[in-house]
């Protein structure tokens, strides 16, 4: 017998209203999972998948110590104390735990910050080590957290300041190396995008995971030698002053391959201070910064192109009779009295304008500097020697200087007449030092660097990529010739206080400024010294410039001695031998 | 009493094909007396995907027992790297030419009363 319900029975209207309810269901269903599935699948992506940014950690900056990298820039995790007042429930505990704690690095008032129930993030205190915020956590402070942020720090101080530069508080860095390489310093974060519970702990359940790992910044290792930089600085700082000036730069370099072993600048400043500096000029690093008439020091320059063009040799006369006529001006002697037949090696010992005019006259027909010879000297100090131009050094901040073409109307012979002894042209010391170390290494030019290589997070040094060298920028033995009336300058009047044996030569230079309404002021001068040292093969260039306002220096007064005290110092710290 | 051998074979068993059955087929079949109805089945369908319903969840808890485990170890290398830094930095500034300069070694150093160079 077959079972059947009874058309128009309870239990028929029953299971017809079942079946209804399961097809509202099944519709509702469908409507959800099918029709509305990725609004759905957003909706619950948002809400259990958070992305998490994994921060890259800023390179670290390390300096060399003889060959060894050592650290001059680092990161140390620092923590912000802050506070949920809507949640804090013993505000006196609170109180009484983070001022017993961290009461240097807390805000102000901050019992009245406790009290604004209606907010929900109120800083309490900033910049806490670590040991201090374990020591607060240790308490269990309801409506108390720590945000953490990396700082940089500096554990050898001021050392190597306008090198370095420093990293704003929006993680910038401004600068220096630190702004010229951000790019590299700053790294790439990851990004960890996961499901995760309620308290934020990522889960590996979901197929949408992403863990992208943050790539750190480069570990950048300069050039710099830390115990070359920290003796430049000391003597740069006592030296400027007891020498009666009030600024002074210094850079070292190494002539063999470009690399700046030192750049030092006083006045200096702190970098892990940078908030407190009152005078932005002092961030500035003015070996690469100041363009200026480097004055006498170009002189060396000018004899190096005249001897590699053949115009001249060391021993080649002149008749001096302490000025010279160029066009309508007369350019003087500033040292007088050397008149008659002399040579050019007694020229540049003496500093004497006359010779180097002379020897621009030479590069031209004879009588006049003129657009030949202006041409000449022209390819030399800008194409070759690439005064007048940015060199390519890896630190923010670097101008360009100026070097007039004989091409403009004011590239004229008095103009090229002037740059001969260092005037009439503004160039910073970083070219002026890179420009010399051709001089006197062979007729190579390296462009100069600060950047030695990278350090991986093992510890493993990889060396940078050489820049491109300009080799023969003049003959070797041009090289060998203005090398040799180099040292000869320097043992005619200041070679007293050199350590004996060794190769050491250099050049004086005393340039006057620039009155702002134009025109030179004869009361306020520059000194300079550019000199080398070694033995048969030149180990450094040196290079100082010291000044100060209605001052009058000169390069052998008040930057000649500073040379000596690092040259002495150097020969003894690089362990060089006396000469065979 | 005496043999005849032949060279044909002879099977016992019946040819017949059309019985239904073969050689080394199974000729009888078992047929359950307990008759299982469609609720019995449902149910016991049911069942089974709750038992691998079970077995997932099982799964997936360990899994994510060991993500809990994962975030412990994590943070605990954060809190090690943490420190790590920390005695980099103090060992930098240990080491550092100013904290050299003042230890008690440097402090005690005199310069030498007379220098003479290799000529």
């Amino acid at each position: 017998m077959e079972l059947s319900l009874q058309k128009g029975s309870r239990s028929r209207i029953l299971a017809g209203l079942l079946l209804l309810a399961i097809a509202i269901f099944i519709g509702r269903l469908f409507y959800l999972q099918i029709i509305q599935h990725e609004e759905y699948v957003k909706l619950a992506a948002a809400e259990q998948i958070k992305p998490l940014t994994i921060p890259a950690q800023r390179g670290e900056i390390y300096a060399l110590d003889g060959n060894a990298p050592v650290p001059l820039v680092q990161n140390q995790p620092i923590y912000t104390l802050f506070a949920d007042p809507a949640v804090v429930t013993e505000p006196d505990r609170v109180l009484t735990v983070v001022r017993e704690v961290a009461g240097g690095n807390l805000r102000p008032k901050i019992d009245e910050l406790l009290e604004r129930k209606n907010t929900r993030y109120q800083i309490l205190g900033t910049k806490l080590s670590r040991k201090q915020a374990e020591l607060i956590k240790k308490e269990n402070l309801s409506g108390i957290g720590f945000q953490e942020v990396s700082q940089r720090v500096y554990p050898e101080g001021k050392l190597a300041a306008q090198t370095l530069g420093f990293v704003n508080d929006e993680g910038v860095g401004q600068y220096g190396v630190e702004s010229a390489l951000n790019d590299r310093l700053v790294g790439h974060d990851g990004l960890l995008k996961s499901v995760t519970d309620v308290s934020g702990v990522p889960l590996t359940i979901g197929d949408k995971n992403i863990n992208e790992p943050a790539k750190n910044g480069d570990n950048i290792v300069l050039t710099i030698d830390r115990n070359i930089q920290s003796y430049v600085e000391r003597t740069l700082a006592s030296k400027v002053k007891s020498l009666g000036a009030d600024t002074g730069s210094v850079i070292v370099m190494n002539p063999q391959n470009g690399d700046i072993m030192a750049m030092a600048n006083f006045p200096t400043f702190n970098p892990e201070k940078f908030n407190s500096v009152k005078n932005s000029a002092l961030f500035n690093n003015n070996v690469i910064s100041r363009p200026y008439e480097p004055g006498s020091v170009m002189k060396t320059f000018a004899m190096a192109i005249g001897l590699d063009k053949g115009v001249i040799q060391p021993n080649s006369t002149y008749i001096n009779t302490d000025s010279i006529k160029v066009e309508d001006r007369v350019i003087q002697n500033l040292w007088r009295g050397e008149t008659g037949k002399i040579t050019m090696q007694t020229g540049l010992n003496y500093s004497l304008n006359t010779s180097v005019v002379t020897v621009a006259q030479l590069l031209g027909d004879g009588k006049n500097v003129d657009r030949k010879a202006r041409d000449t000297i022209y390819n030399y100090l800008y194409d070759k020697f690439h005064l007048g131009q940015i060199t390519g050094v890896e630190l923010a901040g670097e101008q360009p200087g100026v070097i007039i073409p004989p091409t403009e109307v004011e590239g004229n012979a008095v103009r090229y007449s002037n740059m001969t002894f260092g005037q009439g042209m503004n160039l910073t010391m970083l070219q002026v030092a890179a420009g010399f170390c051709s001089l006197i290494n062979g007729g190579t030019y390296h462009p100069p660097t600060v950047i030695a290589g990278t350090l991986s997070d093992g510890g493993i040094f990889t060396g940078a990529e050489e820049k491109g060298s300009q080799e023969n920028v003049i003959s070797p033995s041009s090289a060998k010739k203005i090398h040799s009336m180099i040292r000869k300058a320097r043992k005619a009047f200041y070679a007293g206080n050199d350590i004996p044996g060794y190769d050491i030569g250099g050049k004086t230079g005393t340039s006057q400024t620039l009155k702002p309404e134009g025109g030179y002021n004869d009361d306020e001068t520059i000194a300079t010294y550019l000199g080398y040292g070694g033995n048969s093969t030149p180990k450094y260039v040196i290079m100082v410039e010291t000044s100060g306002k209605d001052k009058y220096l000169e390069g052998n007064k008040h930057a000649l001695p500073i040379f000596t005290d690092i040259s002495n110092w150097l020969i003894e710290y690089l362990r060089i031998d006396p000469k065979g | 009493m005496s043999y005849q051998t032949t060279q044909q074979f002879y099977s016992r068993r019946r040819s017949n094909l059309s019985s239904g059955w073969n050689r080394n087929q199974n000729t009888v079949s078992f047929v359950s007396a307990v008759k299982l109805g469609p609720v019995s089945h449902t149910v016991l369908v049911a069942l089974m995907l709750t038992v691998l319903g079970i077995v997932y969840l099982t799964q997936a808890t360990r899994a994510t027992a060991y993500d809990y485990e994962a975030q412990k170890i994590d943070s605990q290398i954060a809190e090690l790297e943490t420190k790590k830094t920390d005695l980099e930095i103090e060992n930098a500034r240990l080491t550092a030419l100013e904290s050299v300069k003042s230890g008690d070694v440097a402090k005690a150093m005199t310069k030498p009363a007379s220098t003479d160079y290799v000529r």
